[in-house]
């Protein structure tokens, strides 16, 4: 029971092209990028210099025991401005470098979210929702952890240790190449961390990320669990994840305490004697100026430090990479949804619906929809009747433009659906979902649904027509009463209304109404009812229909049974007929005897 | 601090190691005033061309020495620390969920998985980290710290060591008051990142509503809109962040001049030598860390006690039912006898029960059918021990049930529930959950019974398939078939089914209930459902309505009443032909 989602491993050359992709984003931000590293090179320039100060101030003064009071005075002085210059360049430095970050981030996640915001509802089909969320949120968030930490912390000790070599080249180039020395040993420090800790540090992920998913796994299907006794079981197989997940963990410690600071300090060591061994042995046979030891001293100590920070921070860049990747996948999707002219000048006036010979499969093998053909002329209602799986919802995701069809087509005033441009489609169409989701915010606002051209009046208009206004008006807060996640505060013909709301506040020529099958209080049914009536008056209503009751009064209904019309007629007409709808009729009336009628 | 105490029992479990970590850390502590010291005397030893290459050798090899001391020792305090904290955890995480496992279902109830799961995860970290992190941070800034500072007084100059140490202060009061002002801060971004995670969560299941409305622009809006807030908040946070390194480097400077400053002075005075002032500055750059550290334990004690308080609270809370002392230690069996007078569920005022009586005999079949919340699912639950608060009795072979240990009790039990749970795990694995090693010949019998077999051969790995949540999708009648199946392979002598055959067809529940009947003879089964089909040949069949018992009898019993069970049955055989899409 560990089978958890693996991590793609990436090659070099993928992870390449990853952090191509997340470097063109820079572009936007060139200026201000130019500006933090002219400070970076300042601060580092000062970093430099505050050692060279001390150093001349040792070796001309201290040493041979002069204090002229001007030069002294200056020297000081230029140690205090550089002190306080660096703190300056270094705050403002740090906080553009966090800021670019964080703009890169938001426009990464805005890409991302405004592509997913353009696929098909295909995609929606296939990809769980909680993946979506994380690939926007979570995974640009380990993006900006590797902007933040990993490429400004590289580049600051770039800087620095660049900087140290220039300053110490030119105090002693000999003793400057000595210290080159070192670097090997850093480097090959790296690569030996690098390449064990990017699958160590992988591997707890996983470890942790299992161990995770078993504790909510065994928490949700606790009952089972019990039931059927296997707690021991379960703790046993949680044992032996908890116990990897624990080996995982001393593995990790055992590397860093192998290669990170301590080695980076036996380095440094290593370093100090390098540097007592040149002055030790200069010293035998020419004088050595101590302020350029003291400077050395200092220097390589200052070198030091950010080799700590980036080696730290190694194993974030691989993590980081890997979340790119997923961001970058979401991001080349292919699933669109259904094209729609841009700019085209198409209106829908009268709003007369034609289905000619529509068939249609989710998977391209299995029809779900068969030679459907019917017209709805503008005003009338058409009501959808059948069982389960029948296709009525079908055929609604093909009128909403919801999926792609092949075969057939489905005219709107006398034209192909998809010669209108998306926004007339939109604005026109309004389709009622069976189950109501309302947004987080208040009930103006999701019967507004972020439509700034609609006003408070019309919001009232919209609730009143729909007999939404009383039941709101009741609520302490009336319509600024707050919807929180789902609106499961409201029930289920609550909600209802104030999606019929929402959808005459956007006043459509064509109602699409998914009817709720869900049980709806007695108290809001007979406003539901009047609501719906409303609404379509005046409307082309396509109506899928779940309790006969309510479109008995329908110019035409269509009865669907595994994907095709089976009966058609109007209500009368199809009792008369003594065919599938008059048994649905009289099981939804509980008309046991043959008495319908 | 309090919190040092509280986990004391572990300190004392792990004594060794802690005791020989913190050892090890002094010792560090210590050799690490070595360098600047040799630096110093080297200086001097140039300066005053007393350096001789003995001398110089001398020198090296201590520093080399301890250079390789400490690299052994900071690797194996780590291994003693760090590794102690990791095994809290791990042994924290296992209490956790043990007591997990011992929780009545009241306890899920008035709990969110997300909660417990925040338990198991945010809190039990900040308690490790407490005794790795924490102890680290404690036992260095002391140690480090005060050896750095006794050294800098009593081998060079205590009075040198008071004027550079002045603006230290300044930076632990700073770097704690911006500690402060970015956990407020940082709380902010995280609101506003959690904000940002609601919004995508919400466009993504309300995604069909905003392409109705054509409102997908402003939606992306309104994303950039809180996109842009989380960026404002970040840079809120950044701001105070970023005052960390410059402040330390600002009253390092400042330190560092101070100390050259009056250095200069004592030199002149003959008080300490260049040298001494070589190695002074270099010890105030070993001051740094432990100041630092001293600002990090703060907080880590501070979150570690509050998390700590929090799973404490948690593993305090006791299991509703438990074994009675003196349990019976063996499988019951025979007639079942039900009489419970009164029953609500806990925390909930209404009567889920009332006056419901009916007895079992060994092998017989009980249908139980009425609609949602009209009591079925609470009679299984109270079979099953789930819940023990009630007024009456309900015996099984003649005992109580409670007079049973729980889980003996449940061994006698297959219980098939409505809302049939697959883990993660491969299909065998599920079906064979209750005996993980039982033969595939058994799985497969067991799945036949329960008309799986079929459907699971046609999957590409078979009985290996993988479902649940990163597995292949099943139907709901899959799952419950495969659910079915999994309470077969017990062969238990009570068969419990909860609605579980509600998404299979007819022709599939027909055989299901047919094979059952042959497979079983002598076993008992209960049995509810909405549908009459399922229960329309048990010995028995009880209407419920409104928690209570309405009708009773035997199917030609009750379709003579002509009562509700009557009405039900023929709207459901009218249903059924509907559902084919006949016409009568």
């Amino acid at each position: 029971m560990e089978k958890q989602e693996k991590q793609p491993v990436l090659s070099n050359r993928e992870q390449w092209q990853v952090l191509k992709r997340l470097m063109g984003y820079i572009r936007p931000h060139t200026k201000a990028a130019v500006f933090a590293l002219v400070l970076l090179g300042l601060m580092v320039l000062g970093n430099v210099l505050g050692p060279v100060l001390i150093k001349i101030f040792i070796d001309d003064y201290l040493t041979p025991g002069t204090f002229p009071a001007g030069p002294l005075w200056s020297l000081g002085a230029a140690y205090l401005i550089i002190l306080v210059l660096n703190t300056v360049f270094g705050y403002v430095q740090l906080l553009k470098f966090q800021e670019i970050a964080l703009k890169i981030v938001r426009q990464i996640r805005i890409d991302a979210f405004s592509k997913v915001q353009r696929l098909g509802m295909r995609f929606f089909d296939r990809t769980p929702a909680g993946g979506i969320v994380s690939r926007v949120t979570n995974d640009t968030e380990a993006i900006l952890e590797m902007f933040v930490d990993v490429l400004v912390g590289f580049l600051q000790s770039g800087f620095l240790i660049a900087g140290v070599y220039v300053a110490m080249f030119i105090l002693n180039v000999r003793l400057a190449l000595i210290t080159l020395l070192l670097l090997p040993f850093i480097f090959l420090i790296m690569a030996v961390y690098r390449k064990y800790s990017s699958g160590f540090y992988q591997d707890l992920r996983e470890r942790l990320s299992q161990l995770n998913g078993k504790i909510a796994e065994s928490l949700n299907g606790m009952g089972m669990v019990q039931a059927f006794r296997q707690e021991k079981r379960l703790r046993k197989e949680f044992g032996e994840i908890n116990e990897k997940h624990y080996e995982a963990g001393m593995r990790n410690i055992r590397l860093d305490g192998l290669l990170l600071r301590p080695a980076v300090d036996l380095v440094y060591a290593l370093g100090i004697i390098l540097l007592l061994s040149y002055f030790g042995i200069t010293s035998f046979s020419s004088p050595v100026e101590v302020g350029v030891i003291y400077a050395f001293v200092t220097y390589i100590d200052r070198f030091f430090e950010p080799i700590n920070q980036v080696m730290q921070r190694l194993s974030i860049f691989q993590q980081a990479i890997v979340s790119a990747q997923r961001v970058f996948v979401l991001m080349d999707d292919p699933e669109l949804e259904p094209a729609q002219p841009a700019d085209g000048s198409s209106e829908i006036q009268e709003g007369k619906i034609e289905f000619r010979d529509v068939s249609f499969a989710y998977d391209g093998k299995n029809d779900v929809l068969k030679h459907i053909t019917f017209t709805a002329n503008p005003g009338e209602t058409v009501a959808l009747v059948g069982h389960t799986g029948s296709g009525k919802s079908s055929i609604i995701n093909l009128l909403m433009r919801f999926y792609e069809f092949g075969r057939g087509d489905i005219l709107v005033d006398g034209k192909p659906i998809r010669e209108y441009p998306k926004g007339e489609l939109r604005q026109k169409m309004g389709l009622v979902l069976q189950d109501p989701f309302l947004f987080y915010g208040d009930i103006e606002s999701n019967i507004r649904l972020f439509n700034e051209s609609v006003t408070p009046a019309d919001v009232r208009a919209a609730a009143e027509f729909v007999q939404a206004d009383p039941f709101i008006r009741k609520l302490p807060d009336g319509y600024r009463q707050k919807v929180t996640e789902r609106g499961t505060t409201f029930s289920g013909g609550q909600r209802q209304l104030i999606a019929f709301a929402r959808t005459m506040a956007a006043d459509p020529k064509i109602l699409v109404l998914d009817e709720a099958t869900a049980n709806i209080d007695t108290e809001t049914e007979a406003a539901i009812q009047e609501g719906l009536a409303r609404m379509r008056k005046g409307r082309t209503t396509i109506a899928i229909a779940h309790r006969l009751s309510t479109i008995q009064d329908a110019e035409l209904i269509l009865v669907l049974h595994q994907g095709e019309i089976v009966e058609r007629g109007s209500h009368r007409e199809l009792l008369a007929k003594k065919g599938l709808y008059y048994n649905m009729y009289r099981l939804q009336n509980g008309i046991l005897g043959d008495e319908a009628g | 601090m309090k919190v040092f105490m509280q986990l004391g029992w572990f300190f004392k479990e792990r004594k060794k190691q802690y005791i020989f970590g913190i050892l090890m850390l002094i010792v560090v502590a210590v050799l690490q005033l070595l360098p600047p010291r040799i630096i110093g005397f080297v200086v001097d030893e140039i300066r005053l061309g007393e350096l001789t290459p003995g001398g110089l050798g001398k020198w090296l090899l201590v520093l080399a020495g301890a250079a390789l001391g400490m690299y052994v020792l900071r690797y194996y305090w780590r291994i003693m620390i760090f590794g102690s904290s990791v095994l809290l955890g791990r042994q924290m995480r296992e209490r956790l969920f043990r007591h997990f496992t011992e929780q009545s279902p009241s306890f899920y109830q008035q709990r969110r998985v997300g909660d417990l799961m925040a338990h198991a995860t945010n809190d039990l970290r900040a308690v490790q980290m407490t005794a790795g992190q924490g102890v680290l941070t404690l036992v260095d800034s002391l140690t480090t710290g005060g050896a750095v500072i006794l050294a800098m007084a009593f081998t060079i100059s205590w009075k040198l060591t008071l004027i550079a140490l002045l603006p230290m202060p300044f930076m632990a009061v700073l770097t704690s008051w911006y500690g402060r002002m970015l956990h407020e801060r940082f709380r902010g971004a995280q609101e506003a990142f959690s904000d940002l995670n609601d919004k995508t969560q919400e466009s993504i299941s309300g995604i069909k509503v905003i392409k109705t409305f054509g409102q997908e622009e402003e939606d992306i809006e309104d994303f950039r809109r809180l996109s842009a807030d989380v960026v404002d908040k970040n840079v809120r946070v950044a701001k105070v962040d970023a005052l960390f390194d410059p402040t330390i480097s600002l009253i390092v400077g400042i330190s560092f001049f101070l100390s050259v400053a009056f250095g200069s002075r004592f030199i002149v005075a003959g008080e300490m030598s260049v040298g001494d002032l070589v190695a002074f500055t270099a010890y105030l750059g070993l001051l740094v860390w432990p100041m630092l550290a001293f600002g990090f334990l703060f907080n880590i004690v501070e979150r570690g006690r509050a998390s700590y308080g929090r799973i404490m609270d948690l593993l305090a809370v006791e299991p509703e039912v438990r074994d009675v002392p003196g349990a019976i230690d063996r499988k019951p069996g025979g007639d079942l006898s039900f009489d419970v007078r009164e029953f609500r569920f806990p925390g909930d005022g209404r009567t889920a029960l009332k006056d419901v009586r009916f007895e079992l005999r060994r092998g017989e079949t009980l249908g139980i059918v009425g609609r949602t919340g009209s009591g079925k699912t609470a009679i299984l639950k109270l079979l099953l021990r789930e819940f023990d608060g009630y007024e009456g009795l309900i015996s099984y072979g003649g005992i109580p049930i409670g007079d049973y240990r729980k889980e003996r009790l449940r061994e006698a039990i297959g219980y098939v529930p409505q809302d049939h749970f697959l883990f993660s795990a491969t299909i065998r694995e599920n079906i064979a959950f209750t005996d993980i090693d039982a033969p595939i010949g058994d799985v497969r019998r067991a799945a036949r019974l329960a008309q799986i077999d079929g459907d699971i051969l046609g999957f590409a790995d078979g009985y290996e398939t993988v479902v649940g949540e990163r597995g292949v999708s099943l139907s709901g009648g899959q799952k419950q078939r495969i659910s079915i199946a999994r309470a077969l392979l017990m062969d238990p002598e009570l068969l419990i089914l909860d609605d579980s055959l509600s998404a299979v067809d007819a022709r599939t529940e027909e055989a299901i209930l047919r094979s059952l009947k042959a497979e079983r003879q002598g076993e008992t089964t209960i049995i509810t459902s909405h549908r009459m089909s399922a229960i329309q040949h048990a010995h028995q069949i009880i209407v419920m309505d409104g928690g209570t018992v309405a009708e009773k009898g035997t199917h030609d019993e009750l379709m003579a009443l002509r009562g509700q069970y009557y009405e039900m049955y023929e709207l459901q055989q009218l249903e059924a032909l509907v559902e084919q899409g006949g016409d009568s």
